[in-house]
């Protein structure tokens, strides 16, 4: 039975996606840590092996997520929820610090940033509320209780501080609940608040950290060995690649280390300067193809609750592709947020994968009964 | 579970469940794909931006970043006397500097901490220093914290370089002068080159930490000792490190020069000079052969050690030069103008047999020993008095030049008041005094020559706005008046007695030889111009000058077994010379010898020595008789 609904409904091309944009990723780790490995792999620690084999848990959690009916995690939602803001808050106090956040929280001898998994136990927790709540929803009251659920998280993440993982649990919880069915009046009204209140938080609630980053952004030459220098250089490195890029490995931006934290956040400016803007579309083609199959996926939902999750994770991907690739190009603040799949760093690629499988589970269910 | 919650927005009214999606979700879903792709529109047109239409800037901007030239520095080139007996070496000297482009932020502290263990400079000093070179040099130009390291700190330094970004240890060549005061003025020294010589020499590949020759030939010829230093351009990663060579392009070390001097002879005119002079005082003197202009000796006093320049230690006495009595750092034989007195009667004996005012045997009679000139306009003022040192009776040239009279010679320059002989004229005089090469540089290869000045009628007019009165006519003929020279002129003009009349221009240099000792150019005998006056009226002359050393006033300058041919002479005010040549009937050599104070046996006595030195003591006049050169 299950086998049958695995060869019938699995969708090969979004599995493909997903391993073909880790694998580019692995190419642009091992060009980004050449500087440091230059005799390539020859050890263990080679960050290329730790990624794959971060990868392939990840394609094993995804395959074993898939094969689980989506509806399991649905019932867990509330518990699954609660563990993401329990890891949030413990972050704050427990996490490791690291160039002037803490986002990391040692486990075991592992180190999990705590906003990756809260980003997908908050798309399940969100999903299950609007489903179970299918025309009540349009009540100020439930928009009061979705708003609250996606901003909790948010403000948790915003202490980090982390700014670019706020503002993905935010579009996460704008765009479900649009499509979960909210009124549209009411986004508007919160909309135009926020838009009013921008002086006021700016002012307030930005710490020195931001404000700073935010001031660099509009102006790097300010301090062009100091803060502003990576911000510059990515966009010295993105620009010099031209059509086709200076070719693997050949990047003088990245092996010469004028790029910073070149594997993980600065991951797409060694893209954009070894394979230039024709590599570049590439990968985010590859990243429209899975975004596009996600929603696709969310379309052929079963019922209101698969169709949600898979919304949610198409955002994510979606905004996070964006913050960063935009950091990189210049088009935004400096913020950190990992390149989906492609960025060094365990977290992100498993959850993503995770993400991913409950997609294909909801995808493998989408017919209650089979002919 | 959720089997029973269906898809439904607007109707309360339950569904079946196979109905199709509602219209709302159909249409949220057309939203999210067009939002998805805006996005990535949004995305891929900066990226257009960035790397199509402004790809040029930026891929030049990647090159500046990855690529730093660096100067490979190249042996300097020598400098030997004649005889090839070198006077300069190299010496390598080390110097600690920081780049401040390389430190990486936040790690300030570190660095200079580092670097103070490894060179002793107070941490304190060095952020000061660096936070002075903030804003006024490029972050990019090694700014250098302590000169002249011991060979232990710099192997320190190299060792700690790789792994303390910022900090460099600089290699450069320092001079070492062989005689520092002997040759103080002919070789001159080294020093680091200033902000204005940055911007004039701009496009010859100075860089800011860079020396250059700032006296002596050692300026002169700055751009032949230099050579061309290599090129390497490296690709520097973002903490400043050498990863590898792009390009290369080899230098070329310095030519280095073979001098005219000779060691010896410099030497022995130094030990001679000094002698007579006190510590302090002003004094100078030349030896030139007068076929070629070729300087054999060059001594200027007081005289400073040139080494004090190349040692970062001894800084201190390298400025006190610059206000030390007697300004040691000035050559005194060609950088300050003197009155040349009876060394100037030679020039106007020659001027006025070749114009016929005097024949070698006209007397002039005058049994006073003085000579009274009044001012033809103004009977009643106090007339002008020239003397001599006693009363000579009948004077004809030989007994003129011989016993230094300057009544007969004020004379010859402006006639006999009321008598029937008729003088030169300062219009004459000037141009002759101008024939030898008096009142305009004599091109000698050392800078800051002065003009030095030969007065006329219109020049006084002009400048002081004065007549010229035939006083000064009197005065001009015995070398005074407003009349100013250099020692340089003075041995030019003399050369020019004894060479029969060809103005030579002097010089120091009488080779260039490439690293490998190939001939790169040789300097031959460079006439400037002749006198203008017959060879029996010179020859006249050096008679006359030769008797004046034999049985006259010049007789301290006598040598045995040379005859040697030469004026003496002692202002009231100072100013003691002796310009003169030897052999006196063949003459090889022109010497001249000024002293600040003195009596005139004193410059008489340092040339008698030196030629004694050079024909008698040693074989350097037969070499340069036999060398033709």
């Amino acid at each position: 039975m299950m086998q049958e609904r695995v060869s019938r409904h699995f969708d090969p091309v979004l599995a493909a996606g997903a391993i073909a944009l880790a694998g580019y990723g692995g190419l642009l780790i091992y060009s980004a840590s050449l500087s440091s490995y230059p005799d390539g792999i020859v050890s263990l620690d080679h960050p290329v092996l730790k990624q794959a084999l971060l990868g392939i848990l990840g394609i094993g959690l995804m395959l074993l997520i898939m094969m689980t009916d989506y509806r399991v995690f649905g019932r867990a939602a509330p518990a699954l929820y609660g563990l993401g803001l329990l890891l949030l808050v413990a972050v704050l106090f427990i996490g490791d610090e690291s160039l002037g956040s803490r986002r990391w929280i040692s486990f075991a001898g592992v180190q999990v940033q705590a906003s990756e998994l809260a980003k997908l136990f908050t798309i399940v927790a969100l999903a299950r509320y609007i489903a179970d709540r299918p025309l009540e929803i349009r009540r100020l009251r439930h928009f009061l209780a979705t708003l609250v659920m996606g901003m909790v998280p948010a403000a948790l993440v915003m202490l980090e501080p982390d700014m670019g993982t706020a503002i993905i649990f935010g579009s996460i919880w704008l765009v479900m609940a649009l499509m979960g069915g909210v009124r549209p009046y009411y986004v508007g009204v919160l909309v135009a608040l926020l838009v009013l209140s921008i002086p006021l938080v700016s002012a307030a609630a930005l710490s020195d950290y931001q404000r700073e980053r935010l001031t660099l952004f509009f102006n790097p030459n300010l301090d062009p060995l100091g803060g502003g220098f990576n911000i510059l250089q990515a966009e010295i490195g993105i620009g010099s690649g031209g059509l086709f890029g200076k070719g693997l490995f050949q990047g003088t931006q990245t092996q010469l280390d004028f790029l910073q934290t070149a594997t993980t956040d600065y991951i797409f400016s060694v893209l954009g300067e070894e394979l230039g803007l024709a590599g570049a579309v590439l990968l985010l083609g590859l990243y429209i193809l899975v975004i596009f199959r996600c929603l696709r996926a969310a379309s052929l939902s079963y019922d209101l609750f698969g169709r949600l999750v898979a919304t949610g994770v198409a955002i994510m991907l979606l905004v996070q592709v964006f913050i960063n690739v935009g950091v990189n190009v210049r088009l935004l603040p400096v913020t950190g947020i990992p390149l989906p799949f492609i960025s060094q760093g365990g977290s992100s690629l498993v959850m993503t994968f995770m993400a991913l499988g409950l997609v294909q589970s909801v995808l493998l269910r989408r017919r209650p009964f089979e002919p | 579970m959720a089997t029973t919650t269906r898809r439904r927005w607007r109707s309360p009214r339950p569904r079946r469940r196979d109905e199709p999606a509602p219209v709302a979700g159909r249409w949220g879903f057309m939203a999210l794909r067009a939002l998805a792709l805006v996005l990535m529109a949004i995305l891929v047109g900066q990226l257009v931006r960035l790397q199509i239409v402004e790809g040029q800037r930026f891929r030049e901007m990647a090159t500046i970043n990855a690529l730093r030239e660096i100067q490979v520095p190249v042996s300097r080139g020598l400098i030997y006397d004649r005889g090839g007996r070198p006077l300069v070496y190299n010496e390598a000297s080390f110097d600690a500097a920081l780049v401040p482009a390389d430190i990486p932020r936040g790690q300030e502290g570190r660095v200079f901490a580092e670097l103070s263990a490894i060179i002793g400079t107070p941490p304190q000093e060095i952020e000061a220093l660096w936070r002075q070179a903030q804003g006024t040099q490029s972050p990019y130009d090694p700014l250098i914290v302590k000169q002249g390291l011991t060979r232990e700190q710099a192997l320190a330094l190299r060792e700690r370089e790789p792994d303390v970004p910022g900090i460099r240890l600089l290699v450069r060549t320092a001079r070492e002068y062989v005689d520092g005061p002997a040759l103080a003025h002919v070789i001159g020294y080294m020093g680091p080159i200033s902000s204005e010589e940055l911007q004039s020499l701009d496009g010859q590949g100075y860089h800011l930490n860079d020396w250059l020759g700032k006296a002596g030939v050692e300026a002169t010829y700055e751009s032949i000792l230099r050579g061309t230093p290599g090129r390497i351009m490296v690709e520097v990663d973002a903490a400043g490190r050498h990863r590898r060579v792009v390009a290369e392009r080899p230098g070329q070390d310095g030519a280095s020069l073979l001098l005219t001097v000779d060691l010896d002879l410099q030497r022995k005119l130094y030990e001679a000079l000094s002698a007579q002079v006190p510590p302090g005082e002003v004094a100078a003197a030349a030896l030139m052969d007068v076929r070629s202009g070729g300087v054999l000796a060059l001594v200027s006093l007081p005289s400073f050690d040139p080494n004090v320049f190349s040692d970062p230690a001894r800084r201190s006495q390298a400025a006190a030069l610059l206000d030390a009595p007697g300004k040691p750092l000035l050559n005194h034989a060609l950088g300050e103008l003197y009155p040349p007195l009876d060394t100037f009667k030679p020039i106007v004996a020659a001027a006025a047999l070749q114009e016929g005012v005097i024949r070698a045997d006209t007397v002039i009679r005058n049994q006073a020993g003085y000579l009274l000139v009044s001012h033809p306009l103004d009977p009643g003022a106090v007339p002008d008095v020239i003397f001599d040192p006693r009363p000579l009776g009948d004077t004809d040239l030989n007994k003129a030049l011989a016993q230094g009279s300057n009544v007969f010679f004020a004379q010859v320059a402006g006639g006999t008041p009321g008598g029937p002989l008729r003088g030169l004229g300062e219009a004459r005089l000037a141009s002759y005094a101008r024939a030898f090469g008096l009142g305009m540089a004599t091109g000698i290869d050392l800078p800051a020559e002065a003009r030095g000045l030969v007065p006329d009628a219109r020049w006084k007019e002009q400048t002081l706005g004065e007549a010229w009165r035939p006083g000064d006519t009197y005065r001009f003929g015995i070398g005074q008046s407003y009349l100013s020279a250099t020692p340089m002129q003075v041995l030019v003009a003399t050369a020019a007695i004894a060479n029969g009349g060809r103005v030579l221009k002097p010089h120091l240099v009488r080779e260039v030889r490439s690293p490998d000792g190939r001939v790169l150019d040789q300097v031959e005998a460079t006439g400037r111009s002749q006198v203008g006056i017959a060879a029996e009226y010179l020859a006249a002359v050096r008679n006359a000058l030769a008797r004046a050393v034999d049985e006259g006033v010049a007789k301290s300058a006598a040598v045995r077994g040379l005859r040697v041919a030469g004026v003496t002479a002692a202002g009231e005010a100072g100013h003691v010379w002796f310009a003169g040549f030897a052999p006196a009937d063949q003459p090889l050599v022109a010497l001249v010898v000024y002293m600040g104070h003195g009596t005139a046996d004193k410059a008489g006595t340092v040339a008698a020595q030196v030629l004694d030195y050079m024909f008698n003591q040693t074989n350097i006049g037969q070499a340069l008789q036999e060398g033709r050169r």
